[in-house]
């Protein structure tokens, strides 16, 4: 894989000390919808921008700050030009260390297809295996989801101790939909008030060890026919 | 009489058994020697590869043959001294250790990839390794590795294959910018070529830009596709450009192997031989020794290519400065403690400049910013002016002596600011003093968004709210007399920017660290200090008061030379967060962390032929001294390499 995209994962899963990220997924009832992520590294400021001011990590370079930028700018770029996605954004905070994203999609199935092909993109078309996998499915009423196997992957190698800074961070996940859910397996999903939004948090330590700790299947209510 | 025999036969017992410093290469620059060996004996080999100063000869040490066994085991002659050695020269660079042998049977089964080779010296056997080569002569043995340098290689290769009749080994791919880099200017170009000439060049272009797509200065060694080497001839007999480097590097190593090994074994030339500063030092009854000739070092240094081709004068003059720059160390080993005693010997010429510098009274300011319980700590106590009169008048003459323009015109330049720039306001503002501490891992103050979420529609706001990260807290702080320059400076920095506050006793330029942490600065009581320290620029802007280093301490710091130092190994290198770190610094820290114990330095008195430096190296815990003597050897191989 392109090294400055892994150096980047490198940075944000295992360097810093606190990290939350935030996906935010909005599905209509016609199978449109809104993903937003968020990675909000700004509690780890020091720590992140020491290792930026580095020239390499056990042997790697590491990527710049404006390398960082034109790479996600570029799979933004990228994922701009896949069928079914439109009004793409990508803000990066280099003071707060913030990347906001969002796109719009027809469909889930263009909306992941698009994703792969943007990332396959930036890696130059080298083939990435675990973006294979399916990692968000919706048949009309049901949404099947976890998050991308490939993220986790990078996550395979490193010593535990490593590992241990992620114990602070968090990973939430955040469902919206036009019509109530009746019901979502995993237990610890809360549900608003008016049950239209779901959301599930985990620690992102954990989920490193488990990443079915965020696979989630949300029960929609039918559409009900007027 | 009795005792004068018995004397003499104790010291020809040492001078016959003691033979491994004997095939000590005369291109040694660094040797490391460790005299009490029998310290070693319980350590495992398997630690011993471990170290980095077995990392230039260690490959074959490390495919299972070690496994379970003690130096004592690997029929090691524990009587004689166990040498490690590092030298480099223009065309090569070599290393390896000698040491003594009782059984070579023993030894042969740790080193048991080496195949015995032909030996043209009398009583030598010779073996050697994929990389290394096993010398012994009667009961020593030298491991050596020689390796000729990437230029060397590179330089014969090249006149061997140009020689040849052969062409740019890659290709031509790379003549166009080649072109532009030597200066083409399309200004030059002849617009009064005929049309068809001008169809093929474009052609030409276009084929050159296909193959030029990526930047072929830029490349990464990693990323070298194989088309990009040279491709193999057609006739199998010739060799292409790689495989005739190959066989360079091959015949260069054993070539120099063979000089290496006529200057030990026929020409009698060994460090020990050539250098009565070592062999002096080799007589101290000590654990270990240390040499470091700094003047080879300097001659070997990286950069000074231009230096010795284009001012050949100037360049013997600077190299006549160093002569006679050597560091000499002995290294004792207590019970609880090693002491490092280290001279730094110097020419006379040198040695003026640094006496001069060191000539300064201790500035006692110092030592009320550095706390009682301070982990690490340093001063450096100098005198920046006298130094720069002393090195003016000994180096002028030197540069001014060059007949060379640049060189004529920075010596107008410098003979111009010598006369209109106010000295006095340059030294009083940088007087050369400094000090700094290292006071730990602190909880620092620094804002972070968070998000908030809405209970109801899960939707959420970023807020600013405070945070706290770790942040190794330091300070470093400089002599001065003219607080007003760093005053008129940080005033109008602050008019630039609200970054800089003032404050009642320092000033803080926020967010200065890392874009998250504060940088405060205290400008008071002839001193200037940055710090990232909080607690030390509002609470004890005026020193630690009581909880400043202790009388007796400060008693010693003034009375020693220009340097002190103090380190607590656990309270400083093994919370210190390495990763971040330039990748020598890092290995330089990593190869002290996990130990415990505390480390001083001071220097003596200096003169113009000598300074003496003693470290000292207190240490705690179950580990015994032998593993403390490897530990303090590896700290200083990283060192000086």
């Amino acid at each position: 894989m392109n090294r400055v995209f892994y150096l980047f994962i490198l940075i944000v899963f295992f360097l810093s000390s606190c990290i939350e990220l935030i996906d935010d997924l909005t599905i209509h009832n016609d199978g449109s919808g809104t993903f937003k992520y968020i990675m909000n590294l700004s509690s780890s400021k020091i720590k992140v921008n020491s290792i930026l001011a580095l020239d390499s990590i056990d042997g790697k370079k590491v990527p710049s700050m404006a390398e960082i930028k034109t790479k996600l700018m570029s799979f933004a770029a990228n994922l701009k030009t896949q069928p079914g996605i439109s009004n793409v954004s990508m803000q990066i905070n280099d003071f707060d260390l913030i990347v906001n994203f969002s796109c719009d999609f027809k469909t889930i199935g263009e909306f992941q297809s698009g994703f792969k092909s943007a990332i396959t993109l930036i890696n130059k078309d080298e083939k990435i295996e675990a973006l294979n996998e399916s990692w968000v499915s919706w048949d009309g009423r049901v949404l099947k989801r976890n998050i991308p196997i490939l993220s986790l992957q990078i996550l395979e190698g490193f010593k535990e101790g490593e590992l241990d800074l992620l114990k602070t961070g968090s990973y939430t996940s955040i469902n919206r939909f036009d019509r109530p859910i009746e019901k979502a397996e995993k237990l610890e999903t809360k549900l608003n008030p008016a049950k239209t939004a779901s959301m599930l948090r985990v620690n992102t330590f954990e989920l490193q060890k488990n990443h079915l700790l965020i696979e989630n299947t949300i029960y929609l209510t039918p559409i009900k026919i007027k | 009489m009795k005792n004068l025999i018995l004397l003499s036969l104790l010291f020809n017992f040492s001078i016959c058994f003691s033979q491994s410093e004997q095939l000590i290469p005369q291109n040694a620059i660094t040797v490391f020697s460790i005299n009490n060996l029998n310290l070693l004996q319980k350590i495992s080999m398997d630690d011993l590869v471990k170290y980095d100063f077995m990392e230039e000869v260690h490959q074959e040490l490390f495919d299972g043959s070690t496994s379970g066994k003690t130096l004592k085991d690997a029929g090691i002659d524990f009587n004689q001294r166990l040498n490690v050695f590092y030298g480099k020269t223009d065309d090569y660079e070599v290393s390896g250790f000698t040491f003594g042998v009782n059984n070579s049977s023993l030894l042969f089964e740790v080193f048991d990839d080496f195949t015995e080779l032909k030996s043209n010296y009398k009583d030598v056997k010779e073996y050697g390794s994929f990389f290394n080569n096993l010398i012994l002569k009667n009961n020593s043995a030298l491991l050596i590795r020689i390796e000729p340098t990437a230029e060397s290689i590179d330089r014969k290769t090249d006149s061997i294959w140009y020689s040849r009749g052969n062409e740019y080994p890659y290709g031509g791919m790379y003549e166009e910018e080649i072109l532009f880099d030597e200066g083409f200017d399309e200004g030059d170009f002849d617009f009064e070529q005929n049309e068809a000439e001008a169809e093929v060049e474009e052609e030409e272009e276009e084929e050159e830009e296909e193959l030029n797509e990526d930047p072929p200065f830029y490349f990464d060694s990693t990323e070298i596709s194989i088309e990009d080497f040279p491709e193999a001839s057609e006739d199998l007999n010739e060799k292409n450009y790689y495989e005739l480097r190959d066989s360079v590097q091959l015949e260069l190593q054993q070539y120099l192997l063979t000089q290496l090994l006529n200057d030990l074994f026929i020409n009698n030339l060994t460090l020990l031989s050539i250098d009565p500063r070592f062999s002096e030092q080799l007589t101290h009854q000590c654990a270990g020794t240390f040499y470091l000739d700094n003047s080879r070092s300097f001659q070997q240094a990286n950069g000074l290519w231009y230096f010795q081709t284009i001012m050949p004068s100037l360049y013997n003059d600077i190299k006549e400065l160093y002569t006679g720059n050597v560091i000499l160390g002995d290294l004792i080993l207590n019970d609880k403690s090693l002491e490092f005693l280290v001279e730094a010997r110097y020419g006379e010429k040198l040695g003026s400049i640094y006496q001069e510098m060191n000539d300064s009274k201790f500035d006692k300011n110092i030592t009320k910013y550095i706390h009682k319980n301070s982990p690490a700590y340093f001063t450096y106590n100098v005198n920046l002016r006298k130094a720069y009169d002393k090195a003016y008048e000994v180096i002028m003459p030197i540069i001014s002596a060059e007949k060379n323009a640049d060189i004529a015109m920075n010596v107008l330049a410098l003979e111009l600011m010598n006369e209109l720039i106010n000295k006095d306001a340059l030294f009083d503002t940088y007087k050369g003093s400094m000090f700094g501490t290292f006071n730990g891992i602190k909880k620092i103050k620094t804002k972070k968004i968070d998000y908030k979420y809405d209970d109801i529609t899960f939707e959420y706001n970023e807020t600013e709210v405070d945070a706290i990260e770790d942040m190794p807290i330091f300070s470093l702080g400089f002599s001065i007399d003219r607080h007003d320059i760093p005053e008129i400076i940080l005033k109008n920095f602050s008019r630039l920017t609200s970054k800089f506050e003032k404050h009642d006793n320092y000033w803080v330029f926020n967010n200065a660290i890392l874009d998250a942490a504060p940088l405060y600065m205290i400008n008071k009581n002839n001193l200037f200090i940055l710090t990232n320290d909080e607690d030390l620029a509002i609470n004890h802007s005026d020193g630690y008061g009581s909880d400043q280093l202790g009388r007796k301490v400060r008693k010693e710091i003034k009375r020693n030379g220009f340097m002190n130092g103090y380190l607590d190994i656990s309270g400083t290198l093994n919370r210190f967060p390495s990763d971040l770190l330039s990748e020598r610094r890092s290995e330089l820290i990593n190869s002290l962390k996990g130990k415990s114990g505390k480390m001083y330095l001071k220097s003596a008195k200096t003169t113009t032929k000598i300074t003496k430096f003693e470290m000292s190296y207190k240490f705690n815990g179950e580990e015994n001294s032998g593993k403390h003597l490897l530990d303090v050897i590896n700290t200083l191989y990283i060192f000086s390499k």
